[in-house]
Parts: C-alpha cells; structure tokens; sequence
C-alpha cells in the first residue's frame, strides 16, 4: 500500500492520467466524492525529547470513487484534482477481488524505475557537496 | 475609548484596489508564470508558506504574485485562505529520522554520522551582485543544467542512504539533560484555542513554527548576544524532504506525498539544576516549512530561553517571544494604525487643546503676579 501510494503520489501526472483512462473504460465507475481540497494538519516531535506539537497544515486533495462496486480513496497533497481521481481508481481496482492486476503492477514498476533514478541522480549531486573540514593545525 | 467606524467611500475603496492592480501590471510585461515562481523564488515561497502555516508552494507562489512580492501580504493572504477549507487530516507524527537530506552539517563536531553536507548554500560565497543575471537567457539556464547534469557519472551511483543524528550520539553518552517531569506536555492546537501563559511547550513550538522570520531573528539574536544568556552552537541543521501519512476514511495507513522542511537541534550548556547534579546539555529544538535557516536557528535558541523564565529577557518571556513574532497579526495591527481613527484622536485633540489652554492661562497668571510684584 506504501509503495502503490508513493509511487502514484511521485510519478508523473501525464502517464498516470493516461494510464487510468486506458483503464476507466471496462469499469462501471460511479463519483462517491468528487476532488476537493481539503487541509491536513502536520504533527511532528521534536527529536530529543519527543515533545509531539503541530506544524501547520498542508494543502490535501481527497477523492473517492466506487469502481465495479469497490470503493476506493485517493489523497495527496496539494491541489492535484487529477491525481487524486487516478489515485482513488488504482485504490478501488487493487482491491477488486479476481481484478487481473499486471496491467498495474507494470506500470507501477515502470514509475517507480523513474522516480527512484531521478532520486538517486539528485542524491548524487547534493553528495558532490560533502565536505571534510580541516582544523587549521592539521596538514 | 471605544472605536468609531467610519462609512462610505465604497467608489474609492474599489478604485484604490484597481488602481494597485494597475500598478502590478503597468509595465505591460509578460505576466510572471507561476511555475517560474515556484521554480526561481524557491526561498520565498517557503517563508510564505511557513509564516502562512500552510503548506502549498503553488498556492504561496500565487499569493506572492498577487502580493507583488510582499512576503508578511502573501502569508496574510494564505492565511486567510486556510480558513476556508475543512480540515480532514491529521498526519502521524512526522519523522525527521527518514529525511531525504538535501544538506546536513553540524556546528558542534567536525564528524558527524555520514559527513557534512553542505547542501544548496550561499554559506560559503561571497555575496557579490551577479550582474550577468540581468542578461540570464533559457539557453544560458539550458547549458547550466547540461554541465551540471554531466558532473555525475550515472554508472557510478550511490545508493540513497538516511542517517543518524548528532544529538543521538550525545543522547547515547547521556550528556542531555534528562527530560523535566514538571514541564506541560499536553498536545494544544493553537489555531483553535486561544493560547494562555504560561503556554505548553507544544503550544510555543507550533506559533514559533509559523512565526514571522524577522521577529525571531531579532529575539534569537538579542539572547545570542547576551540579553538572557543563551549560548547556543548548532548540533545539527538539516533541509530535506520527509514523507507524510495519514489514515483514510476505510482507516488504512496512506502516503499522500513529501514535504520540505528544515530542522535544527541547538545545543546549549546548563547549570546543574541542584547541587552535585552535572551540567547537562539542553537541546533547543527548531522545524519549519520549507527551507529556512534563519528561522530554525532561532526558533530553537528561543526554546531554549523560554525554558529559563527565571533569567529575565526578553526572549526568556513567552509572552513577549510568541505575540511579538506572530507575523500575521503584529503586522496587522501595525497597519490597522493607517486606518480612520478620527473620532479616537478628534477626542485626544480636543483633551490636548484644553490642556494647553489651562497651560496658558496659568503661565499668563503667574507672568502678571511677577510683574505686579516687580512694581511693588
């Protein structure tokens, strides 16, 4: 569930968008919650004491949808409306029982290929900027 | 005295709102993209979204754009804007432990878990005018990415990795100060009850959290200088993204998407608390929206001085730390003073008129008994 969200969450809207309207078509799809945004209060702790407080809140994006009778929820921040529909459809449809899933399990793999390349070049170069700070007496 | 309301002026009202509109776009340029908001305005945006105490970079580069750039405007605007939608939300607690650090460095020890980072920083560079940016071209930006992109060796790539924190080591050591029992430690939410004094620690964190920079510079600063004696060093600074989950309507865990934040744990030295106790190291704790140094540093050298109300400064005052660096209000009340007050100082005219006049008149008696007097 973790990966299926973060990746639906990272990827690309484009492909994503495409890849569920090449999909919605064999599906009975009916608009339980329409996209809205809505706002996510952010809780954190401080990381000595663990002093739970709230940070702020962040601009959400929900949607539900009933897809051949399974419902299914998508959240996500900000103000995707798209996403959030595609989101709650591949939510729905991972749940259907006997739903042939390897259309979706591709796609996903695909995504998460290209979120993770992109994470790892950026990592890459904010590891450029490690440094190794000399004390003025040593060589 | 109470306040008077004026009326009226509605046509000019509009017409001032109009004609500042005018002066927005006057210049007849392009319109400023949103995206390019987002994408060159990043610092901005971020203490938009951190003193507006909501997360949306799109929304905070919108608000930065109908503000023309005033930052204290923008976060008025989202501010506002926040009122309007149903929170539905509450995250878990975010962890600052899984960060996809984007710069990491520590003040207080040369070695930390896997190295200084330095990060996207203006640290160590002079702060020269860059004149060549007047003249900055998309093929300009284009050869920048290319060269920039062509300095990583893609089949050569290090694995992502998290790390651990400096302040675990100390904690490992026990060189922390041991956690108050006598301290609040209820969870308050001051954006639905009025904060009263003496406020839990939650409650301090979270107003300082989208507290206005400035207001905690100048607090922070004056304990670092000596006005309550805070001498704090950085343990550690940390900007990244960390994820954020919350629980769906059918209660299942979900990742809705990453945040950026900026974290910084200070360390201060301590007087033992009683005689043969030693003298612990206390954390102060700093975490905002988005990145901002500034902000952290100071949030957490203020935790640490509101912690001490014994020693008598300024920023050891919680009162006088969380009303005067709420951004959104003092600069609300600043301006209210531009607003029609006439009937309020038509009353102190007239009092200062009479009072002068009584001045006057005395001065006038006391004259005219000299000078009887001088002629006697």
């Amino acid at each position: 569930m973790e990966e299926q969200d973060f990746i639906l969450c990272e990827c690309e809207l484009e492909p994503l968008r495409d890849f569920v309207a090449s999909l919605e078509g064999n599906f009975e799809v009916v608009i339980a919650k329409a996209p809205s945004t809505c706002m996510t209060m952010i809780q954190a702790e401080d990381s000595v004491e663990f002093q739970d407080f709230y940070l702020g809140e962040a601009l959400t994006t929900e949607c539900e949808l009933v897809v051949n009778g399974q419902r299914g929820y998508g959240i996500c921040l900000g103000d995707e409306p798209v996403r959030g529909y595609c989101i709650a459809f591949i939510d729905a449809l991972t749940q259907l029982p006997g739903a042939d899933l390897k259309d979706i399990e591709a796609f996903l793999t695909q995504q998460y290929q290209l979120i993770k390349q992109a994470e790892q070049l950026e990592y890459n170069q904010i590891m450029r900027t490690r440094v190794d700070f000399k004390l003025m007496e040593q060589e | 005295m109470g306040y008077v309301a004026v009326k009226g002026g509605t046509e000019a009202i509009h017409n001032a709102s109009e004609l500042a509109e005018f002066y927005r776009v006057k210049g007849d340029t392009t319109p400023i993209d949103i995206k390019q908001i987002r994408a060159q305005m990043r610092l901005a945006i971020d203490k938009v979204m951190g003193e507006g105490g909501i997360y949306a970079p799109e929304y905070a580069a919108i608000a930065l754009k109908q503000a023309e750039g005033d930052v204290y405007e923008a976060a008025f605007i989202l501010r506002a804007f926040r009122t309007t939608l149903q929170r539905n939300y509450y995250s878990q607690v975010i962890n600052t432990r899984e960060m996809f650090v984007k710069r990491k460095i520590s003040a207080s020890f040369r070695e930390i878990p896997g190295g200084q980072i330095l990060g996207p920083t203006r640290d160590y560079t002079q702060r020269t005018l860059d004149t060549a940016k007047a003249t900055e071209t998309v093929i300009d930006i284009k050869t920048f990415l290319d060269g920039f992109d062509a300095k990583i060796d893609p089949e050569k790539l290090e694995g992502i990795s998290t790390f651990g924190k400096v302040i675990d080591l100390l904690q490992q050591e026990g060189l922390l100060a041991p956690v108050d029992p006598t301290e609040d430690r209820s969870l308050v939410d001051i954006t639905r009850e009025a904060i009263k004094f003496p406020a839990p620690r939650s409650a301090r964190l979270q107003m300082m959290a989208r507290a206005e920079t400035g207001g905690l510079m100048a607090l922070g600063y004056s304990s670092q200088r000596g006005f309550g004696a805070v001498h704090p060093t950085v343990g550690e600074l940390r900007y990244g993204t960390v994820p954020v989950r919350v629980k769906d309507a059918g209660g299942r865990n979900r990742y809705i998407g990453k945040i950026e934040v900026t974290e910084n744990e200070m360390i201060t030295g301590s007087k033992p608390a009683k005689k043969g106790t030693p003298p612990y190291f206390t954390i102060g704790y700093g975490l905002c929206f988005g990145h901002n140094e500034t902000k952290v540093i100071c949030m957490s050298t203020l935790d640490t001085a509101m912690r001490r109300p014994e020693m008598g400064a300024p920023a050891n005052d919680q009162e006088f730390v969380l009303y005067h660096t709420e951004g959104v209000e003092a600069m609300g009340f600043t301006n209210h003073l531009k607003l029609p007050h006439y009937v309020t100082f038509q009353s102190s005219l007239s009092n200062t008129r009479a009072a002068v006049e009584r001045n006057n008149k005395t001065n006038k008696e006391v004259e005219q008994q000299m000078i009887q007097m001088q002629s006697v």
